[in-house]
């Protein structure tokens, strides 16, 4: 047992504040390095009292009485941690007594108070920010993994295994590991984390992933490489953060800008042939009015009148055309209907009976890989109708009309192809204007330049597309994905 | 009114139009004759006879080029005319015509040094007794 001297010694060069407590007077006596934290009692009021009253924190008096109590009285240790008042500061103190060995007497008892501010502040610290990395990680659906290379083997917390749908006792073998990513993301996934295990390179890349029951999701997975002692890759540890949400409301937003980007180019087109179309009757109109304030012979005027005829018929059909323009984009509000491919090809058929026959045209079919569809019927029907026309139109001169029209699907894709033996287009040279308005191609005199336009309308308001492959002199293929 | 047009172009699909011109250079004396054509092919082939036989004297000192027709458009002849222009020594003035009011169209055509003007249709007489003044105008 340490001297009285010796122990005082020690306390002090460890900077610890102490009481040492008379068991047999109860008179307490402070350390003077306790004094200098607290400062001393006031003159008449006992070191306890002032402590009790003005030192200790109000949440702990009970507890530190009691076990002040029981150690007087010999019968328990004391160990508490309590939170003291130093200058208007809360500081926080463990409180312990010094443990006297077996055989020495017990006149006195030793309490330790020592500070523990620092590392009960890093404890909340810790606590606190281990609940916000778990709050966060909840919150935004983020997991941690880690891989170690060595091993191998593979840790996941249990935001990742809530991800993908593993239940928390799931254990995921090694050689698994790649069952988690979507097929055509598996190479991606396999080349980043080589490349991460082989030469240190982060990586943060969104892929889709595949939960154990074979849900597709988007996620972002962000990885870096752990190091040794030595410079040497151990392991790879990172996270992955579901953005499924996120994503398909990206690809949400990216075809709802795709969309009216279309339409936005539709309008401008249309509000570009109302006034092309418009305009060019009614300065012909002005021209003949002027005409005929300058004419000065009966005759002369009587001439012009036949031209208000002709431009009035005109401005009809001018009118009629784009009418029925404007009737097909307000088709739309119809609704999708199950279309029979074949149904939709007699309808017609019947409808171009005369053209057909009299141009000797070959109408060969085949819909059996995909024999309905659902699309507005009124929609399919002209587009058949247009494509079907075009084709008989600019047949090859000499050459009788073949045309193949064939409905299949490509992953779950369906599409449509209508092929023709006709003289063909040179693409190079016409294939962006193709679709555009008023564009004919050929010295045809019943090219109106209408048709390839409302049909590239009609699939695209339907959210397809419609491309076109061609060979002058032998035929053209239209090919229209739904 | 001043020197008389010798010869005057009309690349236009739109024949009431075209008639309607014809008759205002007739009434009005304008020019002593008049090409037609219906698109721009038309016109290209002719000007690229006109090139391998070397007859300058039926080429016409204005042309007025639509825009919108089928088989080529006034774009494309523009395009291909641009190409041969420079092999004929006369001076030939060219005018878009069109009932367009796009204003792409009309900054498109202007970025062509060989378009003196877009006229947008209808064209009064007036603007019509102008350009076929030679008089008046500036060089």
């Amino acid at each position: 047992m340490l001297n009285d001297l010796q122990l005082n010694g020690i306390l002090e060069d460890f900077d610890i504040a102490y009481w040492k407590i008379d068991l047999l007077t109860k008179e307490i006596s402070w350390s003077e390095h306790f004094e200098a934290l607290v400062g001393k009692p006031s003159e008449g009021v006992s070191h306890f009292d002032f402590f009790m009253n003005n030192i200790l924190h109000r949440d702990y008096k009970y507890d530190f009485l009691v076990g002040f109590e029981n150690l007087i009285a010999g019968s328990q240790n004391f160990n508490q941690e309590i939170k003291l008042k130093l200058n208007e500061k809360v500081r926080w103190f463990e409180c312990r007594n010094l443990k006297s060995k077996e055989n020495s007497t017990k006149e006195t008892a030793v309490l330790l108070f020592v500070n523990i501010h620092q590392s009960k502040r890093d404890q909340y610290t810790i606590e606190e920010n281990f609940f916000y990395y778990r709050e966060t990680a909840e919150m935004t659906s983020t997991g941690g993994w880690y891989i170690d290379t060595l091993a191998p083997a593979i840790y996941w917390d249990d935001v990742t295994k809530k991800i993908l749908d593993c239940p928390k006792d799931f254990h995921l073998v090694y050689d698994d590991r790649f069952r988690f990513y979507a097929k055509e993301h598996q190479g991606i996934a396999l080349s980043m984390f080589e490349k991460c295990e082989k030469y240190g390179i982060p990586f943060k890349i969104e892929l889709k992933m595949v939960t154990l029951y074979g849900r597709e999701f988007w996620v972002r997975a962000t990885g870096k490489p752990v190091y040794n002692d030595e410079q040497q890759i151990t392991g790879i540890r990172g996270v992955f953060q579901d953005i499924d949400d996120n994503k398909s409301n990206e690809i949400n937003l990216q075809n709802s800008l795709d969309i009216i980007a279309a339409q936005n180019s539709r309008l401008f087109n249309f509000a570009h042939v109302v006034s092309h179309n418009l305009r060019s009757h009614s300065s012909n109109l002005s021209l003949v009015v002027q005409l005929v304030t300058e004419s000065k012979q009966a005759n002369e005027k009587l001439d012009l009148i036949d031209n208000i005829v002709s431009i009035s018929e005109n401005l009809d059909n001018a009118i009629s055309q784009l009418n029925s323009m404007v009737t097909h984009q307000t088709l739309l509000t119809k609704e999708r209907r199950t279309v029979v491919f074949a149904d939709a090809l007699d309808v017609v058929i019947a409808s171009v009976s005369s053209l057909v026959n009299r141009e000797s045209a070959n109408i060969i079919s085949d819909f059996k890989n995909l024999k309905e569809i659902k699309y507005i019927p009124e929609y399919l029907e002209s587009i058949l109708l247009n494509l079907i026309t075009n084709a008989i139109r600019y047949k090859q001169p000499g050459r009788k009309p073949v045309i193949f029209i064939q409905s299949y699907l490509v992953n779950d894709q369906p599409y449509l192809e209508v092929s023709d033996n006709g003289m063909g287009i040179d693409l190079d040279q016409y294939g962006d204007k193709m679709f555009g308005m008023y564009k004919t191609f050929h010295r045809n005199p019943d090219a109106k330049g209408i048709g390839l336009f409302i049909t590239r309308n009609q699939v695209e308001t339907m959210g397809g597309s419609i491309s076109v492959t061609s060979t002058v002199n032998i035929g053209t293929t239209f090919k229209i994905k739904f | 009114m001043g020197q008389k047009i010798e010869l005057a172009c009309i690349i236009d699909d739109d024949k009431i139009y075209v008639n309607l011109v014809k008759k205002i250079i007739e009434i009005k004396h304008l020019s002593e004759n008049l090409l037609i054509f219906k698109n721009g092919l038309e016109a290209l082939e002719y000007f690229k006879v006109i090139l391998t036989n070397m007859t300058e004297d039926k080429l016409p000192d204005i042309i007025f080029l639509d825009l919108n027709m089928p088989v080529m458009d006034g774009w494309e002849f523009l395009g291909e005319f641009i190409k041969i222009k420079n092999n004929f020594d006369k001076k030939i003035t060219l005018y878009v015509v069109s009932s367009s009011i796009d204003p792409r169209d009309l900054e498109r055509a202007k970025s062509f040094n060989l378009v003196t003007d877009y006229l947008i249709k209808p064209i009064e007489l007036k603007k019509f007794e102008q350009i076929f003044d030679r008089d008046n105008k500036v060089a």
